[in-house]
């Protein structure tokens, strides 16, 4: 029996060095498990080449990932601006167009631009080491993330943004201040790397084939960053008065200077088709708001035609007008009973022929718009503002320029008589109102600040159509241009008609995924999640 | 790997030899020992001598656990695993053989040279031994879980088309549904029930111990309710029947954890044919068989088509309707001839085999041909101590037209729906006019999505599938000692696939591209799954009351696959066109759709090699005490590639099992001849699936799409958990057996997509969740009623009932319902409390008083989608007679699936078009005679037949109306047979069959053939669209042995 089991023990020392070498050599076998699993029809994160990450993040600016500007800007911002109003109802009479704010739209503004845009920066363009190898292109990344994140924080208030991408499960919500913080601070790594790299590298365009929005001009970005700097800046001169103004200086100063004229436009070439283009021509979803026809009709503003067309009297095509309103403009109110289509089909749409065609780049910040803010910041008296007239004027010019009116400028700054007019519906007349302001266009140096404010906001908003979420939130901060109210409001009382929309409620998948943190980002917003509780830079109290 | 596998090789080579002669001492010592121990005294005076031998069967196959005792004392010993014994005796003593389901075999001993035995089967019961986990044979009283052997011949005795379909009502627990798409089909295999979400839910097909692929060909299985997709059959179907000796079924976890990955659904393990020593055998089989439908849809012949150019059929009264189904069904048939010849020295043997298949089914043009090669060489060197075996296969089959399922791409919608009392057959002429692109259009009154012309779409939408398959597996084995041996084996399975469809000028939108010049997609795939293995078997020599045997070993398992496909999918479906009309080359694809803004990029996919590899270790061991309890446990660690990018590559699967043999242990009446119960526990993992881990981005013509999808370090393979116990009881001297068996299964941590916060940067994430329970009982029960030299008749009894359970989804996410298809009127969830399978769709509303809610016009108000049907069965009976009678036999399966509930989606268009025989009797009855409320209260009893069936039938159908009983009861096989006297003649046998399949529905409620499935994936189970119907068969078969 000893022998057996000395001679056992021996069989199980053998097999468990045989188990032991076994293991060993598999384990060391594991290496090709990595290129195993790595679909080789597609790129490895850490494979992205920029060029070709660039140009989606660009794009999603405007929600292209999902082709969700529709849902992510025109039906909220476009139409809160005073700009846009649907002729269409979408099969719900209950939705954003009567303050009834609909989840299954809104959210495309949130989800898209974390999943599509910041996510990506934070967890793809991140790894593959950018920020230290090609500093110049992490600062436009930054630059992009920044322009983004203020359209979702400008639109819900508190919201992830230093955790993102941390977890899976549970992401904090950011307070708007702290927010504002982050992008200015971002705008200044990516200012001073731009700069730094412009010097050492004068007219170099690395980043040619991979930028649809300025085609690789360093310099343009520059531009486009000092300004965007200056309107994160003026968001805030009623909160806190201090930061507004110092970063609005250090914006006026800053090295590679301001956008200053039409060819600084910042603009995206989407991909697919023109998104003006796609919901007005090819949905048929698209039309001139009330608000901004009862202003550009009044003044007889030479871009009215370049912005709309007039209204369809043309019997052949659908909802046409009687033809006693040919040639006319006319838009639609928001908030009206439109039924369905055609109903209200043959109000005045986006001009989607000549200003708007399929391939037209969308314009996300206008030089117009610098110089709107350099004449409240000379309001204002801060430093390096010059002259709030020139400024003023310089503005108006600008945007002629860009919509090819040049020659109608000088006429139109001078005219200090035209004003807005009543809005008159010609198939409901419940609709009718009249006109809510009286500002003229003529600068009037003797006039009071808040005349001169109104003056100001009023042209900038006319120059920066149509992009609708900085106008809506302009409109919010000043008060200014006086947009008609809903007609109707369903809102139950959560959303005062006067006081107008201030924000979009959280996505309710927030509260079914990430439900702790939108709890607490409720706390931070001070009021309840719903379209009537102001944003941090909201402060109810006057302009001056 | 290579050099890994040779140094795993070398090293037991090492490691052993420095043992090998304490190890032969001993097992010499013990022997003497024992011999001294165990006889009296007086014998140590005769000089007794080792006597060496083994013990095989008729077919040559090693005997496991034979007792060999010495006549007239209490010593004896045991055959080992080889099938080989040592004894200590005298001359003149006389050794009994003595083994279950054999003949006692009593042999003195004249000389002390080896002495090998062979037994005969008894012809009573179930073989003793039982082919196990890779391979391995092991006696059936040391198992410790439930396992059902099939023998090749039950198999071939009615010959089905796919081989695993035959295996339906032969084993307790498997439920087999094959595609109805008839010839040259896929099966779905599903033991113990359903249990992963993600995955895949059938077994693991193992021929000779090692896994093969059972990948299908063609455009995969369908998804939805537009289906179109051809079906290239699966690997299983590959396979010929007559080179398999016999397939075992491993229900269980327990049974199927030394596999690891992908055994987590059971194991199908084939054992094939081997030469045999000695003789030489020319077999020849040869079957015909011919194939019509069972049954068909059920139509009117009152009412005509509804006017001029409609496509229903709502009209005026007509006296009668041409029978436009009799114009398109052909008879099916099948021509199967084999041949295989065996024979060998004791050296070595051969088996080869040749067999051509020919089939056609009954929808025109749909033929399968198929060629299969097998030769399977075994031979001995090193004395008997080094085993050398190879088997080759080489399988060429090709199929054409197989009817796609669905309402696309099929001929059926065409010729179902054709409007009632007009005559189809001016359609057959398919091609009319000349197009403006110079080639005919289609000859057809109708413009819709989901019916053409039934001949166009078999001569002008046709699909092919075609594969070259090679399997090769070889094996070294070696016995280092009578009770320790190395076994190496290596196999490649390669399978060289094309599949293609069709889509002529003339086709209708939307399966034809928008150019109007046709359309082409199809693919080319090469994939190739390699497979080794080295196994150290041992079992401690001796003759001790406790003994062990076990192995220890390593094994890799490799896959890649190199796939082009082209044309409209995946990227664009039915996009790209033809540049010239009907002109089926590559380079006359579109590279972008005609005047679009192309976002797609290319027509042309894969042209990459996907690579997935599992290595494992694993061990069992098999503790036994004085032959009546065994203990097993077996332990695997598998490292998988798909687990790649995480922090553990490695997994293990444990399983532990326990035996009594009661009837060793205690004295039982004696009418108990065997009395065995048996527990047994595992755990068993399911690989995930690939690039999970991972996820990388894709191109597109604007630069990339970025992956929302966020990759998972946590990942860990799906786990089964089982346990089962049972028990396996003979009676009567073995006439009786029965078997019971009872397990639980629940399958954790499944891979189930999730939707994470959008701030976490992702649009989808993955979760390690869910909780899927599956309980049963199997019964098995057999009968030898009479044994005699005239008349034998064996009854066999099969019982199996499944309860699946959903027992969680991923609450801890509020996420309760993972969706498997949703198709217009037909979703199917699997949700939280409900079970797998189970079928939602709308119903009518009904107030208070269960009236229907209608509105004023008799058209229902319809409910949100609720559950409405499972259609897996409550429990499964079926009862095989096997009769001879002097040179005759008969052979019975009759076979039952009772309970559960299946959908027609076709039976609601007939409906919505009129065609239908209810349609027509409810219009000739005035109405439908409803139980209905309108909206303001007032009752309707009669709703206009039209109004009805428009409202309820259709793409959008309320499909709560069209459930239907499960339930089925068939004769699913007969076989007659007459087996002609061949004494002193050249035939050693020649045996005429007359066989049938699926003769006769005992009981069929539904408007179609329950058992059929849409798909063989986990979605669209227990619904009929447009299926093509089951198949009844009638053969004769002739074999003959040479």
């Amino acid at each position: 029996m000893k022998t057996k089991y000395k001679s056992t023990k021996y069989n199980s020392y053998c097999i468990a060095i045989i188990c032991a070498l076994i293991l060993s050599g598999l384990t060391n076998c594991t290496k090709n498990f990595d290129k195993f699993n790595t679909d080789p029809t597609g790129i490895a994160n850490k494979n992205l080449q920029i060029p070709t990450l660039f140009i989606p993040l660009e794009q999603e600016i405007m929600y292209s990932a999902d082709d969700g500007y529709q849902v992510g800007q025109n039906l909220n911002a476009d139409i809160y601006a005073g700009y846009a109003c649907p002729p269409e109802f979408f099969g719900t009479s209950l939705n954003n167009m009567n303050y009834v704010l609909l989840d299954i739209w809104n959210p495309e503004a949130f989800n898209s631009i974390y999943t599509n845009l910041i996510g990506p920066i934070k967890n793809k363009l991140a790894a593959t080491g950018v920020k230290a190898s090609l500093p110049d292109f992490w600062a436009i990344a930054l630059i992009v993330e920044a322009e983004a994140m203020d359209r979702v924080t400008d639109k819900f208030g508190p919201v992830p943004y230093s955790k993102v991408g941390t977890s899976l499960v549970s992401i904090p919500y950011d307070s708007q201040q702290s927010i504002y913080q982050q992008m200015f601070s971002q705008l200044d790594t990516a200012t001073t790397t731009l700069n730094s790299y412009i010097t050492a590298h004068p007219g170099q365009t690395p980043f040619a084939n991979s930028d649809v929005v300025f085609g690789g001009d360093y310099t343009k970005w520059l531009k486009f960053a000092n300004s965007l700097r200056f309107r994160l800046a003026m968001h805030l001169v009623k909160v806190d008065p201090a930061t507004a103004q110092a970063q609005a200086e250090k914006a006026m100063a800053a090295p590679g200077g301001l956008m200053a004229s039409a060819s600084d436009n910042a603009a995206v070439a989407v991909a697919g088709q023109n998104d003006y283009w796609q919901i007005t021509s090819s949905y048929t979803d698209n039309s001139m708001n009330a608000s901004i026809g009862s202003y550009m009709v009044g003044y007889n503003d030479p871009r009215l035609p370049v912005y709309f067309l007039p209204v369809n009297t043309d019997p052949s095509q659908p909802g046409p007008l009687p033809a006693q309103y040919a040639g006319q403009y006319i838009g639609i109110r928001l908030g009206t009973d439109v039924h369905s289509k055609p109903l209200y089909s043959g109000f005045s749409v986006y001009n989607y022929n000549t200003t708007f065609p399929v391939t037209a780049k969308e314009t996300i910040m206008t030089a117009a718009e610098v110089w709107f803010l350099k004449a409240e910041a000379a309001l204002r008296g801060w430093a390096g503002a010059g002259d709030a007239q020139t400024d003023y004027q310089t503005g108006i010019q600008t945007s002629m320029d860009q919509y090819g009116v040049s020659g109608s400028a000088a006429a139109y700054m001078a005219d200090g008589t035209s004003k807005p007019i009543a809005y008159v519906d010609p198939i409901n007349a419940a609709d009718n109102s009249p006109a809510l302001s009286t500002i003229t266009i003529k600068w009037d140096p003797l006039a009071s600040n808040e005349v001169k404010l109104e003056r100001i906001i009023t042209q900038k908003w006319l120059a920066m159509f149509p992009e609708g979420q900085e106008a809506w939130t302009e409109f919010r901060r000043t008060g200014y241009p006086k947009l008609f109210p809903v007609v109707n409001n369903y809102s139950g009382g959560a959303i005062s008609t006067q006081i107008q929309i201030r924000r979009l409620a959280y996505p309710l998948s927030e509260y079914a995924t990430n439900g702790t943190a939108v709890q607490a980002g409720v706390v931070l917003l001070g009021g309840p999640d719903n379209g009537g509780t102001r944003l941090w830079w909201d402060i109810n109290k006057g302009n001056f | 790997m290579k050099k890994l596998l040779l140094l795993i090789l070398l090293i037991p080579f090492i490691s052993v030899r420095a043992n090998t002669p304490p190890g032969e001492k001993m097992a010499i010592t013990t022997g003497r020992l024992v011999s001294l121990n165990g006889m009296t005294k007086l014998n140590t005076d005769f000089a007794a001598i080792i006597i060496k031998g083994s013990v095989k069967d008729a077919t040559g196959q090693p005997l496991v656990g034979v007792s060999i005792g010495i006549k007239g004392t209490t010593s004896g010993t045991q055959t080992d695993i080889n099938g080989k014994f040592t004894i200590s005796a005298n001359l003149g003593d006389v050794l009994v053989f003595s083994y279950v389901g054999y003949v006692k075999k009593e042999v003195p001993i004249v000389n002390a040279n080896n002495l090998d035995v062979e037994l005969v089967n008894d012809g009573k019961t179930l073989n003793e031994v039982v082919v196990t986990a890779l391979g391995v044979k092991r006696s059936e009283k040391s198992l410790t879980y439930a396992t059902q052997q099939v023998s090749g011949t039950e198999l071939t005795n009615v010959r089905t088309d796919n081989l695993v379909d035959a295996l339906s009502g032969k084993v307790a627990g498997i439920t087999i549904s094959p595609s109805a798409s008839g010839i040259g089909g896929s099966a779905k295999v599903i033991l113990r029930g359903n249990r992963s979400l993600d995955g895949n839910n059938q077994p693991l097909y193992v021929i000779d111990g090692v896994p093969i692929s059972n990948e299908g060909n063609g455009m995969g299985q369908p998804n939805d309710a537009y289906g179109g997709n051809p079906e290239g059959g699966d690997g299983i179907s590959n396979l010929n029947p007559d080179d398999i000796e016999s397939m075992t079924v491993l229900k269980g976890g327990p049974a199927a954890a030394l596999y690891g990955s992908g055994a987590a659904n059971g194991v199908i393990l084939i054992t094939t044919k081997k030469g045999k020593t000695g003789k030489m055998t020319i077999n020849f089989s040869s079957s015909a068989s011919i194939d019509n439908k069972a049954y068909e849809p059920q139509f009117q012949s009152r009412y005509g088509q509804t006017s001029a150019g409609a496509t229903t059929s709502f009209g005026p009264a007509i006296s009668s309707a041409p029978d436009n189904l009799k114009l398109f069904f052909q008879t099916g048939n099948n021509f199967t001839n084999s041949f295989s010849l065996s024979g060998g020295t004791d050296v070595a043997q051969t088996y080869f085999s040749y067999t051509n298949t020919s089939a056609r089914g009954i929808e025109p043009t749909n033929t399968l041909g198929r060629n299969n090669f097998n030769l399977h060489e075994t031979a001995k060197f090193l004395n008997g101590k080094l085993t050398v075996d190879g088997n080759m296969n080489y399988i060429t089959q090709s199929l054409f037209n197989s009817p796609a399922l669905g309402y696309y791409t099929n001929p059926l919608t065409g010729l179902y729906l054709f409007p009632r009392g007009q005559n189809i057959s001016q359609y057959k002429n398919y091609e009319g006019p000349n197009g403006n692109n110079g080639v005919p259009t289609q000859n057809w009154p109708f413009q819709e999505d989901i019916q053409q012309n039934p001949w166009w779409i078999l001569n002008r939408n046709p699909n092919e599938t075609s594969r070259n398959r090679i399997m090769m597996n070889g094996s070294v084995k070696y016995d280092i000692t009578n009770w320790l041996s190395i076994q190496a084996r290596g196999s490649l399975d390669r399978l060289a696939d094309k599949s293609d469809q069709k889509y002529y000028a003339g086709t209708l939108a939307p399966q034809a591209a928008p150019n109007g010049n046709g359309s082409w997609n199809g693919s080319n795939n090469t994939s190739q799954q390699k497979y080794a293995d080295v196994i150290v078997n041992f079992n401690t020599p001796g003759k001790s009351v406790f003994k062990l045997d076990g192995l220890v070993g390593a094994s890799i398992t490799d896959h890649t696959s190199d796939n082009l496909s082209f044309g409209p999918y995946p990227q664009a479906p039915n996009l790209f066109g033809l540049f010239v009309p009907n002109l089926f080359t590559l380079q006359n694809i579109e590279v972008a759709p005609a005047g679009a803004n192309n976002p797609y990029g290319s027509n042309v996919s894969g042209g990459t090699t996907s690579e997935y590899q599992t290595q494992a270790v694993f061990g069992s061991g098999n503790l036994s005490y004085k032959n009546w309890v065994y203990l097993s446990l077996t332990e695997r660690i598998d490292w998988s590639s798909t687990l790649a990018f995480t922090s553990a590559l490695h997994y293990s699967y444990p399983s532990a099992g326990l035996s009594f043999i009661l009837n060793q242990m205690f004295t039982l009446p004696q009418e108990i001849t065997y009395a065995k119960i048996r527990g047994s526990y595992a755990s068993v993992g399911n690989s995930p699936g690939q690039y999970l881990t991972n996820p990388v981005n894709y191109p597109n013509a604007n630069s990339v799409s970025f992956n929302s999808a966020a990759p998972y370090p946590t990942l860990k393979p799906e786990i089964t958990k089982t346990q089962e116990y049972g028990t396996d009881l003979r009676f009567f001297n073995d006439k009786l057996s029965f078997s019971f068996t009872y397990y639980k299964t629940n399958t954790i941590n499944q891979t189930i997509q999730v939707t994470p916060p959008a701030p976490s940067g992702y649009g989808t994430g993955y979760v390690n969740a869910a909780n899927i329970q599956n309980k049963g009982i199997e019964v098995t029960l057999g009968y030898n009623l009479l044994q005699s030299r005239d008349l034998e008749w064996n009854s066999t009894v099969n019982f199996s009932r499944n309860i699946n359970k959903v027992l969680d989804i991923y609450s801890k996410a509020n996420i309760d319902s993972v969706q498997l298809t949703n198709s217009n009127s037909y979703r199917s969830y699997v949700r939280k409390g409900g079970s797998y399978g189970d079928i939602y769709g709308q119903t009518i509303l009904k107030d208070a008083q269960g009236r229907l809610m209608l509105a004023d016009n008799g058209s229902p108000l319809t409910s949100d989608f609720v559950k409405i049907a499972n259609p897996e069965p409550k429990f499964q009976l079926a009862w095989n007679n096997s009769f001879r009678y002097k040179h005759f036999s008969l052979n019975l399966l009759v076979d039952g699936k009772f309970g559960g509930q299946v959908v027609s989606v076709m039976q609601s268009l007939l409906d919505e078009y009129g065609v239908s025989k209810a349609y027509g009797d409810a219009r000739a009855a005035g109405g439908v005679k409803v139980n209905g409320v309108n909206p303001e209260g007032g009752a309707i009893t009669t709703v206009d037949a039209e109004t009805w069936y428009t409202s309820i039938g259709g793409r959008g159908a309320i499909l709560g109306q069209y459930v239907y009983s499960a339930t089925t009861v068939r004769l699913r096989e007969a076989a007659l047979g007459y087996t002609l006297p061949v004494q002193n003649s050249v035939f050693k046998s020649f045996k005429l069959s007359l066989t049938g399949r699926n003769l006769i529905y005992f009981y069929r409620k539904a408007p179609f053939d329950p058992e059929l499935t849409s798909s063989t994936a986990n979605g669209l189970g227990g619904v009929d669209i447009f299926n093509q119907p089951a198949l009844r068969s009638y053969g004769l078969k002739l074999d003959v042995s040479l």
